[in-house]
């Protein structure tokens, strides 16, 4: 395993040297002001500009799996992730670079692309599709198989609506501290499961509903909501 | 990688405990299959909730496919597809009458596939048990029960005095304890520019300064061994065959940076070194080199040595992390760099197997004699590079940065066997551009090979040769690519899946789809897995566009 990305150097010397202190910079012309460690999302959210996000919650540490929140940054070659990329005094950061919305729109486009149906009209997920203008994924290829797991009198987890964003098990780990909930397999096949595998019932789920709560799909829901759209379906 | 789980595990860390991963490698062993009886005991073990002990079964290759009593494991390596496309696996599939991941009804054999054992030098390669075989009728002497250890060619060094290959005496360490001090060593790596063999280049010196600098209860050295680069075994040999060099430049970083401990990852692919390395370890205890109070001095200084368990981005600096602590080895968001936060959550360096290597020379000899090294380039330092099959004498090799590649492939490793011709090489492992036959006479060094869309990447020189389809080559290497994902991202966990969809399909490439794909790729991967995959891709866009079968 080799090659790191081309901004890294420089993101290591300024990840490891120099005092904490305020940092101003400009987001879409707009200039915040900004404590030390603040990260370029935060600034977009004080500069109340949208930036689109898939695997962030603003109750958990940042994650960096989505790549959806790129951003432009003036000097710098490459978009960046906004969620995991640290303020520096000056940057100037454009929320709608149009690299950055490109690699977004297609990373968007994957995470439809690998679900056997479009995702509901109500979850985060469709919510980010529809504002970035992603439409019908052009590709097909492999989808999740359907895999329902209904044993739990209140908690629904539909693993073929799972994208691995890491927002559930990091609810169960960071907020409830059940540590219930763990990312399984990898690569396409990455998903999530409670416990040994044998269900929310048979693991230390303390049926909190934090992961149905966080889940920008619904794959962890709650088994009313599956029944009652079971039901107008049919 | 979850705080809370690091700090579950720091409670429960002492040096000699196995990890979770451990636990669930010597399950393996002993039983060819995991239970929950095994995750609970690994959890109970490595005091991690059962959940996260699930994921960590369920990411590891090693712990993925039943085991029978014979387990035969065909590499399926960039060397190996070189040499004899996948062939190898398909017949020995027909001749055990088992498909990849399987083991027949009555336990007495199971195939797998397994990236890569390190003997691209022999291919084809087929590992059973511990014995790798390869060579002619390798895939027959597997189906027959009748493997061999096959031999490895002797390493050569193109240097006046080898350096790389020279065994490693201590003389460094007592320089270091002696004469430099920690500040004076600090000073002579940073001073010899010493830049990270493992791919990425990074300056070793500045990354210590760094690891110096933090400020934790304690501090880890790590040394990358997960050569996972399919059609390298650099440091296949620095481990098996030089290892007290490792752990005298390991002892070395200790020193200058302050820690008493350090880790090698080594690969579970390479079945010797992890022996290889513990030998070398109790030996240098005894005499002294290893232990508390190194040679008289108040510096203490050991190593445990840690095997992995199948997954090439664990190569990965934050995935290795995760790997020596036992967790799932998928990669980390940085900052943190480990510097700051690494094993236990304390600052931590992790050098490659052959950049710790080269410390010893530096702390004997000095800067200036490791800059001229290689006299014809600003680059310091000597460089290991290794052949693939296809040539006349492959082998590993210590040459100075700045001979051609054509005088690496021609006058070094002898050209191609067998009157073959080279189409194009790749250097450096899957993540690094392919150089076609017609730019052979690019200097190999860092900035000239990125000019071509190249890089030295670990150093693995890998012919294809006339006979090669460079669509094969893009379907092998995106195959790879997807298998090995560590799924954290999304551009790299669906994205190398589609590209691989794309040229594995009977049908022609949609070039606007693919150059979305791999925009996506190289600027919103999480690592350099997805955002180096792309780069053979766009050689073989560059120059071979007409075998891709476009649209």
């Amino acid at each position: 395993m080799s090659r790191r990305g081309a901004g890294d150097d420089d993101e290591r010397e300024a990840a490891m040297s120099g005092e904490p202190r305020m940092s101003t910079v400009t987001v879409d012309g707009i200039a915040v002001e900004l404590p030390a460690g603040a990260t370029m999302l935060d600034a977009a959210k004080a500069a109340d500009r949208w930036v689109p996000t898939v695997c962030f919650d603003e109750r958990q540490a940042p994650f960096g799996a989505c790549r959806v929140c790129m951003v432009g940054v003036a000097g710098s070659p490459k978009p960046v992730p906004a969620c995991t990329t640290l303020c520096r005094d000056g940057m100037e950061i454009e929320t709608e670079e149009p690299t950055a919305r490109r690699v977004a729109r297609a990373v968007v486009e994957l995470v439809l692309s690998e679900l056997p149906e479009a995702p509901a009209p109500s979850t985060e997920l469709a919510q980010v599709a529809e504002r970035l203008e992603v439409g019908e994924p052009r590709w097909g290829g492999a989808t999740h198989s359907v895999d329902e797991d209904l044993r739990h009198p209140y908690l629904a987890l539909r693993h073929e609506l799972c994208i691995s964003c890491g927002r559930c098990v990091r609810a169960c780990d960071e907020v409830q501290g059940a540590f219930a909930l763990t990312a399984t397999g990898r690569g396409f096949e990455a998903n999530i499961t409670a416990g040994l595998d044998a269900g929310f019932e048979d693991s230390t789920c303390v049926a909190c509903g934090a992961c149905a709560d966080t889940c920008p799909t619904d794959a962890i829901t709650e088994i009313s909501l599956v029944r009652q759209s079971e039901r107008e379906r049919s | 990688m979850s705080r809370n789980l690091v700090e579950l595990i720091r409670r429960h860390h002492s040096v000699d405990a196995p990890t979770a991963l451990e636990v669930l490698k010597e399950a393996m062993d002993d039983h060819g299959e995991l239970t929950d009886a095994d995750r609970q005991r690994a959890a109970e073990v490595s005091g991690l909730p059962e959940a996260a002990v699930y994921g960590v079964s369920t990411f590891y290759d090693d712990l993925l496919a039943p085991r029978g009593t014979r387990h035969v494991r065909v590499c399926t390596g960039t060397a190996c597809f070189a040499a004899a496309r996948e062939t190898t696996v398909e017949r020995v599939g027909e001749g055990l009458g088992i498909a990849p991941g399987e083991r027949s009804a009555d336990g007495s054999v199971s195939l797998a596939e397994t990236v890569c054992l390190g003997f691209c030098h022999s291919s084809p390669a087929i590992r059973v048990g511990d014995t790798v075989d390869a060579g002619p009728g390798v895939a027959e002497r597997a189906i027959a029960g009748e493997s061999r250890a096959a031999g490895e060619p002797e390493w050569v060094s193109l240097l006046p005095e080898p350096v790389l290959l020279r065994a490693g005496d201590w003389s460094g360490l007592r320089r270091a304890l002696t004469e430099l001090g920690r500040e004076g060593l600090l000073k002579e790596v940073e001073a010899a520019e010493v830049r990270g063999r493992g791919g990425a280049g990074f300056p070793a010196g500045a990354k210590w300064a760094f690891a110096a600098k933090a400020e934790g209860a304690e501090k880890f050295i790590v040394a990358n061994g997960d050569e996972g680069d399919p059609g390298s075994y650099i440091d296949k040999y620095l481990m098996e065959r030089n290892p007290e060099l490792l752990l005298e430049g390991m002892a070395l970083a200790g020193y200058a940076v302050g820690a008493a401990h350090g880790f090698v990852l080594c690969r579970s692919e390479y079945p010797l070194s992890k022996p290889a390395l513990d030998l070398a370890a109790a030996s240098a205890r005894e005499r002294g080199l290893l232990g508390d109070g190194i040679l008289g001095t108040d510096f203490d200084f050991d190593v445990t040595i840690i095997e992995g368990a199948g997954s090439y981005v664990v190569g990965e600096e934050t995935a290795l992390l995760a790997c020596v602590q036992g967790l799932r080895g998928t990669v980390s968001a940085r900052p943190p760099f480990p510097a700051e936060r690494g094993v236990y959550g304390m600052p931590t360096v992790v050098n490659n197997v052959e950049t710790l290597c080269n410390v010893p020379f530096v702390a004997t000899a000095g800067a200036a004699a490791y800059r001229a090294l290689s006299p014809d380039t600003d680059t310091t330092g000597s460089k290991l590079v290794c052949f693939n099959e296809r040539f006349a004498r492959p082998s590993v090799y210590e040459v100075p940065f700045g001979m051609t590649v054509r005088e690496l492939c021609e006058d070094v490793a002898g050209g191609l066997r067998d009157g073959a011709q080279i189409k194009a090489v790749q250097i450096g492992g899957p993540l690094g551009g392919i150089l076609p036959a017609s730019l052979l006479d690019t200097r190999f060094d860092f900035e000239p090979l990125a000019a071509v869309g190249c890089m030295v990447g670990h150093g693995s020189i890998l012919a294809f040769d006339q006979s090669t389809d460079m669509r094969d080559v893009a379907r092998h290497l995106l195959r790879f690519g997807a298998d090995e994902s560590c799924g954290k991202c999304f551009p790299c966990r669906i994205g190398l899946r589609r590209a691989y969809e794309e040229f594995a399909a009977d049908a022609p490439v949609d070039q606007a789809r693919l150059e979305d794909l791999l925009e996506a790729l190289e600027l919103g991967s999480l690592c350099a897995h997805g955002g180096g995959i792309p780069a053979p891709l766009r050689s073989l866009l560059t120059h071979f566009p007409e075998e891709l079968g476009l649209a």
